[in-house]
């Protein structure tokens, strides 16, 4: 089980959102600001970053994605 | 050994020396309570270590096993948020700290490395600008930090640790164990990993159980689930979202916006606002005549200082004088050595204070599973997926 969607956050001002790693766009970061792609680096830099970039891309998890089915709030969901 | 790291980290200030020992499967058996395992582990080591400790569960997916702890002989309190996660995952189940430090510094624990970093600049900032600075020094903004500010280095009863730049957890004055051994703060970040005997399983039952859970809880409304008293308007207009602690799908955590539109998502101010719950500091704040705003001001300035809010409220009252936002800047700017009143927050989650120490040394927040209904069996039965082998109970 392994995991390519980390929390992209500043805790202080309660900001927050969402890289996933994928096969074909790189890093897609999901911010309130818009979406974006193809990054190296989930924008906290440093270590931080560390554990999405040594993550393997997602694979969907092969067709039910855990991160969708845990989500409580259906914030996160899969489109065809 | 399954969920756990199987090792003690022990630190020891005076000497400043750092040494392991082996978390076995007898020890856990015989115990699973990490708050009894503190106790053991502080008559082992000294009466005036600080243990911070993980539960069984800390970091399973059973909903809500967000838990860890600070133990001292002074109390316990939780450390929740993703604090008692990331502790887990440092590569030490428990660490003991020893001793006191001749200068000052801070402790830096991540990949089973427990250093002391030395600072003459730390103890000079309030606890958020600790924060800043050693998630800015360290190189990342993720990294949880336990601080504390003017009045825990000062030793005060009335201090408060503060995790990251909130406070609520600490009640029983644990601040001042900071200041007594010199430490300005505990930075921990957790980038291990922790084997399952059964992932799937696991993942598939807590799915099961979480979504049980959600069924029965209905809509969440942040800190007003839990207390009425975060439902009023002035509370309610400035709220800018509910934040959920690891593994929690139905979060207690109101975040309010007192310097900043709410409704504004996009990173803009750095410090608009504050994360309540801290159920007892509103409670006196409201009690006091002030509005969520000026509640939120207050919180914001007690936390920065590391001093415990109702306390420093009470003790305004006491003198016979206003709650104003100017009474408790001035009750703040010199550490004073009024009383802690030891309020309860997370502690009266509980009719039993007993059923409080149950689920915190299992690794749950009490808050949630009072909310759901707490029983030993029935929640670590969810952990068996995980651990392998259920303990004795």
């Amino acid at each position: 089980m392994s995991s390519s969607i980390i929390l992209h956050i500043e805790d202080k001002a309660n900001y927050f959102g969402l890289v996933l790693k994928t096969k074909s766009e790189g890093l897609i970061v999901a911010r309130p600001e818009g979406l974006s792609s193809g990054q190296q680096s989930t924008g906290s830099g440093g270590p931080g970053a560390k554990p999405i970039l040594l993550r393997e891309p997602c694979d969907l998890c092969g067709g039910k994605p855990k991160c969708a089915k845990v989500c409580p709030t259906k914030c996160i969901v899969v489109e065809e | 050994m399954f969920l756990r790291n199987g090792k003690i980290g022990v630190f020891d200030l005076s000497t400043m020396q750092s040494s392991e020992e082996e978390y076995t499967d007898e020890l856990a058996k015989d115990d699973i309570s990490s708050v009894r395992l503190a106790e053991r582990l502080s008559s082992e080591h000294g009466e005036d270590s600080l243990i911070l400790g993980t539960g069984l569960l800390t970091a399973s997916f059973v909903p809500a096993a967000c838990a860890g702890i600070v133990w001292t002989k002074r109390g316990l309190a939780p450390i929740l948020g993703f604090a008692g996660f990331e502790l887990k995952l440092t590569g030490f189940d428990f660490v003991v700290v020893k001793g006191r430090s001749d200068k000052p510094g801070y402790l830096w624990i991540r990949d089973g490395v427990i250093e002391f970093v030395g600072s003459e600049k730390v103890p000079t900032l309030d606890s958020w600008k600790r924060t800043d600075r050693i998630r800015a020094d360290q190189g990342d903004g993720k990294i949880q930090v336990l601080s504390v500010g003017a009045w825990g280095d000062a030793g005060k009863h009335a201090a408060q640790m503060v995790i990251d730049y909130w406070g609520g957890e600490d009640k029983v004055g644990l601040g001042s164990e900071f200041g007594v051994r010199n430490l300005s703060a505990i930075a921990f970040r957790g980038m291990g990993e922790l084997e399952l005997s059964e992932p799937e399983k696991h993942f598939e039952d807590s799915l099961l159980l979480l979504r049980d859970h959600i069924q029965r809880l209905g809509k969440n409304e942040g800190l007003a689930s839990y207390w009425k008293g975060a439902g009023r308007d002035d509370f309610r207009k400035i709220t800018h979202r509910s934040v959920a602690c690891y593994g929690c799908p139905y979060p207690c955590r109101s975040y309010l916006k007192v310097f900043e539109d709410p409704k504004e998502l996009r990173l803009v101010e750095k410090e608009p606002g504050y994360l309540h719950y801290d159920v007892p500091a509103l409670e006196k704040c409201f009690g006091s005549g002030l509005s969520a705003s000026d509640a939120t001001i207050v919180m914001m300035k007690c936390a920065r200082a590391g001093a415990e809010p109702v306390s420093v409220l009470d003790s305004i009252v006491a003198s016979g004088s206003k709650v104003t936002l100017e009474a408790v800047d001035s009750a703040l700017a010199k550490p004073s050595d009024i009383k802690n009143v030891r309020a309860m927050n997370f502690e009266a989650s509980f009719d039993d204070i007993e059923q409080y120490k149950i689920s915190l040394g299992l690794g749950v927040c009490p808050r949630y599973w009072s909310k759901v209904g707490f029983n030993l069996q029935g929640v670590a039965a969810y952990g068996q997926s995980a651990l392998g082998s259920l303990p004795q109970l």
